[in-house]
């Protein structure tokens, strides 16, 4: 018959009827209260006197006590074992809140221990992120110092290259340097020397540079040696002879234009070398080597108050 | 009498259905609910009016299907009355009491009586009849396996006596038979279910492998051991047993099998209204009615109470192995969190090591 029913399930009513009848102690618990009930009813209701007589007298009565006794022992017995279960497991269950607590209490503590430690990691990325910041503050500064060198120095070697490349020909050899220095003035190099932030050495150092340079290029377009001095008029001050293209007449006029502002005793070299006078300024010497040249244009350009200030 | 044991690997939930005349409308309501709670029941024992109810239920592929035809079967019953006297014996039996002049009529009754114990004061045919429309014998094969309790007789009115001494405690009863219907030979069941339900001198005795056997619920009437036929299916290997009472107040006692476990369906009100002769015989509608409903309401209560008994227990037995299990995490979380805040404290050190350096 049972084959015809429908498929049987853990959760299924069924199983968990079947579950509970087997656990004998807890169905005679339950059950002994309506067998007893039973049993108390038909003895409340044989009070008459024949009835006790013959309950008395064939034993029925005893019968049906013993067995009201023996359902209550019975439940008095699944109470104690199930009062005992459910004592261990309160105990079980009391244990476990002592766990549970404990654990709560480490738990708290490493909580405590993992806040300071959040706190003390914050605070040390906060001290690494600002010394990061002025790190890369400090790069930066750096790479714009080394850049502004690079400028300058590029400055220079362009400049240099210019008047070793003839491109300044068709002046004199003093207004050639002039002119280079002009360059330099204009450009990165100018803007070094006076950016007051940068060391005052290393402006130094460049200017020696480009004294170094103009003499030795000044040497090499006058064709003398570099101790031998020369007359200022007809070597340093001396304008090749040149064809009238535009180029050869523009430049010197050019040249002039730019010194406009320049005075014959406050610039005595660049007055002389940018002008065309009868008479050198009383400042310029008659001979001079090309490093007095190149000295006094470089300072008459970059004067020294403005290295040093 | 058949081995009971063949059945001892079988699934073990039995079903007991005490017997008590008309009064096993009872047990049709019990049969309902134990549907509705979806209980599978493995084997059943009846007596008398329980051989009758569990011979149709056996038979009936289903649970379900074997309670419907119960229910047809018993509101039937309370229009045909299977109650059919034997015109001739009845004849005869006015004939000793009433009809006779100048002897005692008590001692001329019963000697008449004894004269006639071989017979019934009521005819088996209708009981034939309905045995024959509702047991369905391959069905019966195939379905539940079946135990009916009977009980020897030495006749009518000696059985009847022997209750009576029974019942006032001095010589207890013999103990009933009891007969595996599947096991008996074809020409032999129906008469084992007839013998059953067979009550002294009302129904004729049924003779089976040459004894004569009537209602077994006479059997070990003290203990109700014929009336109540738990003891084939404790045999059989049945496990837990669910078990019926016709009567208010039933002396059987569960604590005679102390290990099997039993689920008793007892009356929570009166079964019995009027008097016990009546409530036996008298198939009428409405007691039928009555009888099913409260069959139905009182194993509900029986079963509810046990179950919510159970349910409790097993919660509590549930919280407690989720407590175990959560337990146990919660300790390898301990050592868990012991590493990392270990791990975390080295890391510090060092890096309070590398500051200072």
């Amino acid at each position: 018959m049972s084959n015809d029913l429908a498929p049987i399930t853990p959760n299924s009513t069924l199983c968990q009827t079947l579950s509970c009848l087997q656990e004998k102690f807890v169905v005679d618990f339950a059950n002994s209260i309506d067998v007893a009930r039973d049993h108390i009813r038909v003895q409340r209701q044989r009070t008459g006197f024949f009835a006790r007589m013959y309950d008395g007298f064939t034993g029925k009565g005893a019968r049906r006590q013993t067995e009201i006794n023996a359902g209550l022992v019975d439940g008095v017995e699944a109470s104690l074992k199930w009062l005992t279960e459910l004592t261990e497991s309160m105990a079980q269950s009391n244990l476990a809140i002592t766990q549970v607590n404990d654990r709560v209490s480490i738990l708290s503590g490493s909580m405590v221990e993992l806040s300071h430690y959040s706190v003390d990691t914050r605070e040390q990325l906060k001290e690494m992120a600002y010394r990061l910041d002025k790190r890369m503050h400090d790069m930066t500064q750096e790479i714009s110092r080394i850049d502004f060198i690079q400028k300058a120095k590029l400055n220079i070697d362009i400049t240099f290259s210019k008047w070793e490349a003839g491109r300044f020909s068709v002046l004199s050899p003093a207004a050639r340097c002039y002119a280079a220095m002009e360059e330099l003035h204009w450009g990165s190099l100018g803007d070094y020397c006076r950016c007051l932030e940068n060391p005052a050495h290393k402006r130094r150092e460049f200017l020696q540079l480009v004294i170094d340079r103009s003499t030795k290029q000044l040497a090499v377009d006058a064709a003398v040696e570099l101790q031998t001095p020369a007359e200022m008029a007809t070597v340093w001050l001396a304008a090749p002879s040149i064809s009238r293209s535009s180029n050869g007449i523009d430049m010197p006029q050019a040249l002039s234009w730019l010194a406009d502002q320049m005075t014959i005793d406050s610039t005595p070299f660049i007055y002389s070398a940018a002008h065309i006078t009868k008479n050198l300024p009383s400042k310029v010497p008659l001979i001079a080597q090309a490093r007095r040249i190149a000295e006094a244009m470089t300072h008459e350009i970059f004067p020294l108050e403005t290295l040093d200030a | 009498m058949p081995d009971t044991t063949v059945f001892s690997e079988s699934p073990s939930t039995g079903l007991v259905l005490s017997g008590g005349g008309a009064k096993g409308a009872y047990q049709v309501g019990v049969l309902r609910a134990l549907t509705e709670l979806d209980i599978r029941v493995d084997m059943v024992a009846g007596a008398s009016i329980g051989a009758l109810n569990g011979a149709v239920l056996a038979c009936a592929p289903s649970l379900p299907v074997g309670v419907q035809r119960l229910e047809e079967l018993w509101i039937r019953l309370s229009k045909e009355s299977p109650l059919q006297t034997n015109t001739p014996i009845y004849l005869k039996l006015l004939a000793a009491a009433g009809l006779t002049l100048g002897t005692p009529r008590l001692s001329k009754l019963l000697m008449t009586l004894g004269a006639i114990s071989s017979d019934s004061l009521l005819s088996d045919q209708p009981l034939k009849r309905l045995i024959d429309e509702y047991l369905d014998i391959e069905g019966l094969m195939r379905g539940l396996p079946l135990y009916v309790s009977v009980y020897e007789t030495l006749g009518g009115l000696t059985d009847i006596l022997r209750c009576v001494l029974a019942d006032t405690g001095l010589v207890d009863t013999p103990p009933s038979d009891f007969m595996h219907v599947q096991a008996l030979p074809d020409d032999e069941r129906k008469d084992a279910l007839l013998a059953s339900a067979a009550l002294p001198l009302l129904y004729q005795a049924r003779q089976i492998g040459g004894k004569n056997y009537t209602d077994g619920g006479q059997g070990g009437w003290q203990t109700s051991q014929g009336n109540t036929p738990i003891t084939p299916l404790v045999k059989a290997g049945c496990q837990q047993v669910i078990v019926t009472h016709l009567s208010d107040g039933s002396l059987w006692s569960r604590h005679n099998f102390p290990d099997t476990t039993i689920l008793e369906i007892r009356p929570q009100s009166n079964i019995t209204q009027g008097s016990e002769l009546k409530a036996l015989l008298g198939f009428d509608g409405a007691s039928i009615t009555r009888l099913m409903e409260q069959g139905y309401h009182d194993t509900l209560h029986c079963i509810g109470r046990v179950t919510k008994a159970s349910n409790s227990r097993k919660a509590l037995q549930h919280s407690q192995l989720l407590l175990d299990s959560s337990l146990k995490r919660g300790i390898n979380q301990d050592a868990d969190l012991l590493n990392a805040m270990e791990k975390i404290r080295l890391s510090n050190q060092n890096s309070e090591w590398v500051n200072f350096r």
